[in-house]
């Protein structure tokens, strides 16, 4: 049958005509899209850029010579123990108590699924206040082991539970059928297909031990964090801040390349229908009341003692030595700063996760990833880059002013705002918007009736995220508030760090009450959607 | 008149041809199929007419008018071209009414053509309903009243049946087509099913390599395909050997009286012979003359069968496929005789 190639054929003959997979959304190049995304991704490097700026002014061998000495070593020896271990910590019992409650049958599941995550809206210092004013045993490496670990498991739980919620149930039906036992099937399906949800809650939980100011401070326990905040706000030693602060990003950096290269190019996928089908659960049977107290244990201990505490310190009222701003005052300042930095976030987060979710190429990998810089900044470092560059070479201008704050505020939670918009908009995909054009509405009219409005929840989630963070921030915001100027956390801080507990009570819990409201959102939002990558960052 | 005049199209992705000269004509209100196997550039053709993408060269003209093509680029929401996707697509957070009038002005949205539209597609009184409330098949009807509400100049359907079963398949296939006549419509088909292409469209194109391979009347391209792969295509087909002689060609089935193959000549020699399983009639060997062989695989389908008969003679030819009305009460392995019935088509090898 020789004739076949006897066909007018034009073009290439023997050329590939199959579309390119994923079929390429998007014909021409969103110009106004990518160049929005450079000025915020200029905007994002800023703090790291301003700190190399420094570091070249505080001199190349001075900072050196103070990278390479005794204490650094100390640090890091410090900061490596303690957040190894509670990661570690958190990884077990964030799978472990998503498992109980997504896997099995224990009673009274929709009540511990709020009780678990609550402990989220509870700022670390506020944890370790709790801890530490009743206990003198709280201290040092054991003290930040439990106080951490209790503080932090959430961000492990609230991944792995969606995870294991979105998981192809089939696979481990599969996995039976085939003669694979029970505990292999969990070991190799069920740990298999939560395992990027894991690594991306355990490098939130080290970023976050990378990050800890305040907690560390109350427990006595020595960080990079701690020394570097020292080093700035009580010795007046920038290229020691500096130095350290290299570290630390570099340390940062380490955890990050590390996660990526854990997670490998492994993709949990569901290659059924999506249907919502799920494994009937497991039958606890003996176990149900071990169990049980477990969880009571793990509530008690991370949700009654911080909460219990702050009650107790009110009732026992104390010295009020030190005068400080009222606590309606100090709650909307804080609520002002939240809801400008959320608002700011939400906007800037935009054009990149439009690019994230719509867009193919090169430059939206390169503008992604830079945005992950952000989270190698911990805030002690972006604070004090921003500070100390308006201070010595801008003129001052915008130096502890309210703006340079919410901007502050802006890029460190930057990454959350993305991963929250970013989710939103990949409930809009593109073939909405390719419908609405067809029908004649234009690109802006499609944008409002279309995108914005299905995303809107998820940004209001994105919104609730940034804002959360902005409440229980306590170490930027101490570099950097305005003078005169209180937020909770600030004020809080003031008292505590008097031993004035009984006046400092009263904040750490319209702190909590504060940030719950919005925890309470995200849960459900996260909840409904079952996004996995919605949590982990990547 | 030509609604629809793709000329000369190309298109690639990332440096790999998927559309390397495409013509196609479209009359008006005409329903044409654009058939190919998947990864042909079918949806790719599509997204180009609609407007989604830009070609890399030649020309789009609706109506007489260029909407894509050297110095002339109109935007997709400019086109006035109805598009129903394969999924639907409808806007999960509006109604079905809501989402019937999205592409109309602000003050006709709630007017009574959107009732009547609904009604037409036999959705009538599930406006208030959403997405979500809807079974694949409704979805299906709402997404071609929404693409029917803003009177567009041609209706794109882009394998618009595909995620629906073969039973509830047949029957919108038939509504859709009952209600592009009455609005009379221009409509693109895009299929990947050669029964669904052969059985609503008035016209069929044949998308192969980039190219249109043919564009025909369904029965003008079964019955006369351009060339043996597309005869492969578009239904079964026996490919054989045969030698042409001055009036008659010779094959295997014996000497067979020949059609001519669109306006080709064709001189006396080798060519390749298109035989359709209909053409041969199958009989338990009973010493008559024709080709015996023996059954090696059966295939019931209720109204016919499939029987594949293999040759016994030369043993190195492929088998034959054989389509009987009702069935064949032979079993696997029984001796056959075939006869053949022309006129046939060749092809010069």
């Amino acid at each position: 049958m020789a004739s076949s190639q006897t066909l007018p054929r034009s073009g290439t003959p023997g050329a590939p005509a199959t579309p390119p997979a994923g079929r390429a959304r998007r014909a021409q190049r969103p110009v106004f899209l990518i160049a929005a995304s450079c000025l915020v991704a200029a905007l994002l490097a800023m703090p790291l850029v301003f700190l190399l700026f420094e570091a070249q002014g505080a001199g190349a061998s001075a900072v050196s010579h103070l990278i390479f000495r005794s204490l650094t070593a100390n640090l890091l020896w410090n900061t490596i123990k303690l957040t190894v271990v509670v990661t570690a910590l958190c990884a077990i019992i964030g799978t472990g108590a998503a498992w109980c409650i997504e896997r099995t049958n224990l009673p009274g599941k929709r009540v511990w699924e709020i009780l678990i995550v609550v402990p989220l809206a509870i700022p670390d210092f506020v944890v370790s206040f709790g801890w530490a004013s009743l206990w003198t045993w709280v201290q040092g490496f054991r003290g930040a082991v439990v106080v951490m670990t209790l503080a932090v498991y959430p961000l492990v739980y609230l991944p792995v539970a969606a995870s294991f919620r979105a998981a192809d149930p089939g696979q481990e039906e599969v996995a039976r059928s085939l003669g694979v036992g029970r505990f292999r099937t969990f070991t190799r399906i069920t740990l298999a297909q939560a395992r990027g949800a894991i690594l991306g809650g355990c490098l939130l939980v080290a970023m976050v031990m990378l990050a800890e100011y305040g907690a560390f401070e109350i427990l006595g326990y020595q960080t990079f964090t701690t020394e570097i905040f020292g080093e700035f706000s009580l010795s007046f030693s920038v290229p020691a801040a500096c130095a350290l602060s290299l570290v630390l990003v570099a340390l940062s950096l380490l955890v990050l390349g590390g996660e990526g290269l854990a997670r490998g190019r492994g993709r949990v996928s569901r290659s059924g229908p999506l249907v919502a089908r799920n494994l009937p659960p497991r039958r606890l049977g003996k176990a149900t009341l071990p169990v049980l107290a477990c969880f009571a244990l793990l509530v008690v201990l991370a949700l009654g003692v911080p909460v219990g505490s702050s009650i107790y310190w009110i009732f026992q009222g104390g010295t009020h030595a030190l005068s400080g701003v009222t606590l309606p005052t100090a709650a909307l300042t804080t609520a002002g700063y939240g809801i400008a930095a959320a608002a700011l976030d939400t906007v800037l987060a935009l054009p990149m996760a439009m690019l994230a979710v719509r867009g193919t190429g090169r430059i939206r990998h390169v503008l992604e990833r830079s945005s992950y810089l952000v989270l190698a900044m911990p805030g002690v470092v972006a604070a004090f880059a921003l500070s100390y560059f308006t201070e010595h070479y801008a003129n001052g201008f915008g130096y502890q002013s309210a703006p340079l704050l919410i901007l502050c505020y802006a890029i460190m939670f930057f990454p959350l705002a993305l991963v929250g918009v970013k989710a939103s908009l990949s409930r809009a995909p593109a073939n909405l918007d390719d419908m609405a054009r067809s029908l004649g509405q234009r690109r802006l009219a499609v944008l409002l009736r279309v995108t914005l409005r299905l995303a809107l929840p998820g940004l209001a989630a994105a919104f609730c995220l940034v804002f959360l963070s902005v409440v229980t921030e306590l170490t930027a915001t101490l570099l950097l508030i305005p003078t005169g100027a209180q937020t909770l956390s600030t004020q809080f801080w003031a008292y505590e760090s008097n031993l004035s507990y009984g006046q400092a009570a009263p904040f750490a819990l319209v702190m909590i009450a504060i940030a719950a409201v919005p925890s309470y959102v995200l849960g459900r939002f996260f909840n409904r959607s079952g996004n996995v990558e919605g949590i982990s960052i990547t | 008149m030509t609604q629809l005049a793709v000329t000369g199209l190309t298109k690639a992705f990332g440096g790999r041809p998927v559309l390397t000269d495409v013509d196609l004509d479209v009359p008006e209100g005409s329903l044409t199929a654009i058939l190919g196997p998947s990864g042909s550039g079918k949806t790719t053709l599509l997204r180009i007419i609609a407007g989604f993408e830009h070609a890399d060269g030649g020309m789009v003209t609706l109506g007489g008018a260029v909407v894509d093509g050297p110095g002339a680029r109109v935007p997709a929401e400019h086109r006035r071209i109805g598009y129903v996707p394969q999924e639907g697509c409808l806007f999960p957070h509006l109604t079905v009414a809501a989402n019937v009038g999205f592409g109309l002005p602000r003050r006709e949205r709630r007017s009574k053509d959107i009732g009547d539209l609904l009604d037409a597609v036999g959705m009538g009184g599930l406006g208030k309903r959403y997405p979500h409330q809807l079974s694949g098949g409704q979805q299906q009807r709402v997404a071609l009243a929404r693409a029917l509400a803003i009177k567009p100049s041609l209706v794109l359907l882009d394998e618009p049946f595909g995620s629906l079963d073969a039973n509830l398949r047949a029957t919108i296939r038939a509504d859709v087509r009952r209600l592009l006549n009455e609005a009379g419509a221009t409509a693109v088909l895009v299929t990947h099913d050669q029964d669904e292409a052969l059985s609503t469209a008035d016209r069929v194109a044949v998308l192969r390599s980039g190219i249109v391979a043919q564009c025909a009347a369904p029965m003008d391209l079964y019955t006369m395909p351009a060339d043996p792969e597309l005869a492969r295509f578009i239904g079964e087909a026996n490919l054989v050997d045969g030698v042409l002689g001055s009036d008659s060609v010779d094959t295997i089935l014996g000497p067979l009286p020949v059609q001519s193959c669109m306006g080709a000549n064709l001189s006396p020699g080798p060519v390749t012979v298109l035989v359709r399983p209909e053409q041969i009639d199958i009989a338990a060997k009973n010493g008559s003359r024709g080709l015996d062989g023996r059954i090696v695989a059966y295939g019931y389908h209720g109204h016919d069968a499939v029987v594949h008969v293999k040759p016994e003679q030369k043993s190195g030819l492929p088998a034959l496929i054989v389509r009987t009305l009702g069935g064949c009460e032979l079993p696997t392995g029984s001796p056959v005789t075939l006869h053949a019935r022309g006129p046939v088509l060749a092809w010069p090898r």
